[in-house]
């Protein structure tokens, strides 16, 4: 995970982790935060766990000079294990780690406007720092999101 | 079915010549090993005989991951300082890592992707084997984690024009992708890398590991505890997305595996959160 400014092209490559692209559209700054969990158990590095690596993401991204006001988010990723027992639960880390990602943003006041999330694929995302454009491709293709 | 598809298949498996080849020393080693009449200097000859697999090895013993601390300038060396176990790993990364360091098209695997998956489930799968009192079997888990998925770089070929017929019948049959490939083509990559196995002389728990890591439960019983830590190792990596390519997770993730283990829900998440540790050790190998 990382912030700076364009031009620039972050990349990462998602199964059950979450990516998310998160941009100021004045500013033209944005940062992506690639997350394997949900919670922090409080001593583990910040940027794995979506409750501390968004806040983290944030005020890196403030410090360059964003404002919380014309932040926006897009995720990418949380998919699952096509077939799993229900009694195990990291058969449902996927979508966990979607619904805190979400969480945690609504708390931080930043809309998310797409997100390609869910299923059973996986996926590399190209975040564009010059528009915050998010590219997805999975399973043989393309997927553009325009939305900042 | 496609007929034509599983004859070209068929062809390439009664033809050795067309399956990949790695270096002798590799299946001579895995032998000498696993025979307690054969003295450690014999083997140290026989690799040092390849001189260009013996530079590869020795600069892996002083990589991050193997080195010790001390500078390991020759096999012999190697031996005493890293045990035969661990020089018996390296000689296999080293003589495996030019056919699977490559692009695998059908998958949609980047140059180095399975590559870094082999090495990555190697690593989880050797950490795996001493969490769980399976220390005497850490050396193989690895060594069947680097090759575990040998098979795709021959079948990619073929999953390249029958992706989207294999992706669909996995969806509506709810199977999982290796049962749809074996559906499609007649065959799933786990079947071709026992081929593959089979050419290079390789030990039948090795072979056992790459024909059932995707259905453990199905391995002969005495290797099941071994199969079934490839196959968690595997899952997690690719939950992780390192390797993760067309197919992306449709796979089983297998309760007998995890029962076998005696893996707890628990230790699942840790063994998960803690794949960028995993990564970082996996990267002194590439
Ligand atoms: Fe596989
Ligand atoms: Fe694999």
């Amino acid at each position: 995970m990382g912030a700076s400014s364009s031009p620039g092209i972050l990349r990462t490559i998602l199964g059950s982790c979450v990516g998310i692209c998160v941009y100021d559209r004045m500013k033209k700054v944005g940062g992506m935060a690639h997350i394997l969990l949900p919670n922090n158990p409080g001593d583990g590095n910040p940027e794995k766990y979506a409750d501390s690596a968004i806040p983290l993401l944030i005020s890196r991204l403030m410090k360059d000079g964003a404002k919380k006001e014309f932040l926006s988010a897009k995720l990418a990723g949380g998919a699952s294990m096509f077939k799993f027992n229900a009694s195990v639960t990291l058969g449902q880390i996927g979508e966990r780690n979607i619904e805190e990602s979400k969480k945690i943003l609504e708390k931080n006041g930043i809309p998310v406007l797409e997100q390609d999330t869910g299923g059973s694929t996986g996926r590399v995302i190209d975040f564009f720092l010059e528009d915050g454009r998010m590219k997805v491709k999975a399973g043989g293709q393309e997927k553009l999101f325009y939305k900042v | 079915m496609h007929a034509h598809i599983q004859q070209r298949i068929q062809g390439i498996i009664n033809n050795l010549d067309q399956l990949p080849s790695i270096p002798d020393v590799a299946s001579k080693v895995l032998t000498m090993v696993n025979d307690p009449d054969v003295a450690f200097k014999a083997i140290a000859d026989e690799i040092s005989k390849d001189q260009a697999i013996t530079t590869n090895i020795l600069k892996l013993c002083n990589s991050a991951y193997f080195s010790k601390g001390k500078e390991i300038s020759s096999i012999d060396r190697a031996i005493v300082t890293l045990g035969i176990k661990e020089v018996k790993d390296i000689v296999v990364v080293a003589a495996t890592r030019e056919i699977l360091n490559k692009i695998i098209v059908g998958y949609d695997l980047a140059r180095g992707e399975l590559w870094k998956h082999g090495i990555a489930v190697a690593v989880l799968s050797k950490r795996i084997a001493v969490l769980k009192n399976q220390k005497a079997i850490a050396d193989i888990a690895f060594t069947g984690g680097i090759i575990h998925d040998v098979g795709k770089t021959v079948l990619a070929l073929f999953v390249q024009n029958t992706f989207r017929e294999i992706l669909d019948l996995a969806q509506s049959r709810q199977i999982q992708f290796s049962d749809a490939e074996k559906e499609i083509m007649g065959f799933d990559h786990q079947e071709i890398g026992e081929k593959i196995l089979t050419k290079w002389k390789f030990p039948e728990v090795l072979k056992s590991i790459v024909r059932y890591h995707h259905e453990p439960q199905k391995a002969p019983a005495e290797y099941l505890p071994i199969v079934s830590i490839v196959h968690i190792a595997n899952t997690l990596c690719l939950m992780a997305g390192v390797g993760i390519g067309a197919d992306g997770l449709y796979h089983e993730l297998s309760d007998a595996a995890i029962k076998t283990l005696g893996l707890t829900n628990r230790e699942m998440e840790d063994l998960y959160g803690d794949m960028p540790r995993v990564l970082d050790q996996a990267s002194g190998i590439l």
